[in-house]
């Protein structure tokens, strides 16, 4: 679901309803990773490129919010080019680029708040098994995207003290305090979701 | 609404953060200062069931914070120190919707009950900003709108003017000083409660002083000093 980040607007795929957007998704995700006929794939991803566009976001936003993910792609294709067959490359490129500009469509055209109702909807039915609680899932949903920018901005914060004080930016000196700050806020925003009544016990 | 404190004490292994403290609150506005660890955040979080009493009892409008936890947590409003940390949803009104979800609302209902908190602090032009990307007085001010939507009869705020700039800050001023509810304020900003209607000091776990603001701020001072 990338970043989480829906924009206003009357697409199709925003007057969708959230169920049949994600199963729609899971459809095609499952088709995605059957196919390996680049006369089919490569359409699909124009298809998904246009679908991504269709939602309003706007050319420099969407390279924004998928380049990441598409970076990450491009190695994993790049390493199938090499060591499998270049057709294979190109195969993984698409099928995940694919499925990356699609998952981008869906959370640009879906607020959190519905997805999550959505989740607590489908989940609920294993509340009777005593296997989860439904809008406990759902909200640790909401956490993970509602707070991927904080432990960027967190991220940020740690570099730049290691600038600032002459220290070259290391994975282990930066990585370890990250993650002993986001653990210490986690236990104040445990403490909020308490307080502000979310959790019923 | 009465706060009642009976033999309240807190204990962190051998560590005492508040003793024995026997307190009756019903003021409107409540100011608690003191220096830093000196009890005063572990006697707020006492009120709203988020730090259990090691010994004695803490009763919130008549009802005990361990025994009716719930019932006694939704009387009560916590602002913390960092609000950033208390909204959970990235967008402002879905934030302020979703502390309504879990109580039994129609769509209609959550959604009037939104707009009219948003209105009632001037911040409707905020509901579909992100909430990360908000400035501090406006982070403040949606974490108050997101915590009285529910409609607690108390509102607790842990420093709410640390780190605003002065805009921001008599701006939060304002806003607190025109709320309905009834107020409790923990702060070293000093200039914020010297209008309230009885101000606590709390020193080394215990309650140094308990009078009128220019009196406890006297006391605060002096222990300061030392």
């Amino acid at each position: 679901m990338l970043n989480g980040l829906d924009i206003e607007g009357n697409s199709p795929l925003h007057r969708m309803p959230v169920r049949g957007k994600l199963l729609l998704l899971f459809a095609a995700a499952i088709a995605l990773f059957l196919l390996s006929d680049l006369r089919l794939l490569v359409p699909a991803l124009g298809l998904s490129v246009v679908l991504y566009l269709s939602t309003g976001i706007g050319v420099g936003e969407a390279v924004r919010r998928t380049r990441f993910a598409l970076f990450t792609v491009l190695l994993v294709a790049a390493a199938n080019y090499v060591f499998q067959s270049p057709h294979e490359g190109v195969v993984v490129f698409c099928r995940l680029s694919t499925l990356v500009l699609l998952a981008a469509a869906v959370t640009a055209t879906t607020s959190i708040s519905a997805f999550m109702d959505e989740i607590t909807r489908l989940i609920t039915p294993l509340e009777r098994f005593g296997f989860v609680r439904a809008a406990d899932v759902s909200l640790a949903v909401g956490l993970v995207i509602r707070f991927v920018p904080e432990i960027f901005a967190r991220y940020g914060e740690i570099a730049a003290a290691h600038k600032a004080r002459g220290l070259p930016v290391r994975p282990l000196t930066t990585l370890v305090p990250l993650i002993i700050l986001t653990l210490k806020d986690a236990d104040t925003i445990a403490m909020a979701i308490d307080a502000r009544g979310f959790r019923r016990h | 609404m009465d706060i009642v404190f009976s033999a309240a004490t807190v204990r962190y292994g051998s560590r005492t953060a508040l003793q024995s403290l026997d307190l009756r609150l019903s003021e409107q506005r409540i100011g608690v200062v003191g220096l830093n660890g000196s009890g005063k955040t572990t006697m707020a979080r006492l009120i709203n069931g988020l730090v259990k009493p090691t010994a004695g009892t803490v009763t919130v409008g008549g009802l005990d914070t361990v025994g009716d936890e719930q019932a006694a947590r939704g009387k009560t409003g916590f602002i913390f120190q960092n609000p950033q940390h208390q909204m959970i949803l990235p967008i402002l009104a879905e934030d302020i919707a979703f502390g309504l979800k879990n109580r039994g609302l129609g769509k209609a209902e959550i959604a009037g009950r939104t707009e009219a908190v948003l209105a009632r602090f001037g911040i409707s032009h905020l509901a579909r900003r992100r909430v990360h990307e908000l400035s501090g007085g406006e982070t403040q001010l949606g974490a108050i709108a997101s915590v009285l939507v529910t409609g607690p009869e108390l509102l607790i705020l842990d420093e709410p003017t640390n780190q605003l700039d002065l805009k921001n800050r008599a701006l939060i001023a304002r806003t607190i000083a025109g709320l309905p509810e009834q107020v409790l304020v923990i702060t070293h900003d000093l200039a914020l409660i010297e209008d309230f209607d009885r101000v606590l000091v709390f020193h080394d776990g215990r309650m140094a002083a308990d009078d009128r603001p220019a009196e406890a701020i006297r006391a605060y001072r002096e222990i300061a000093a030392c």
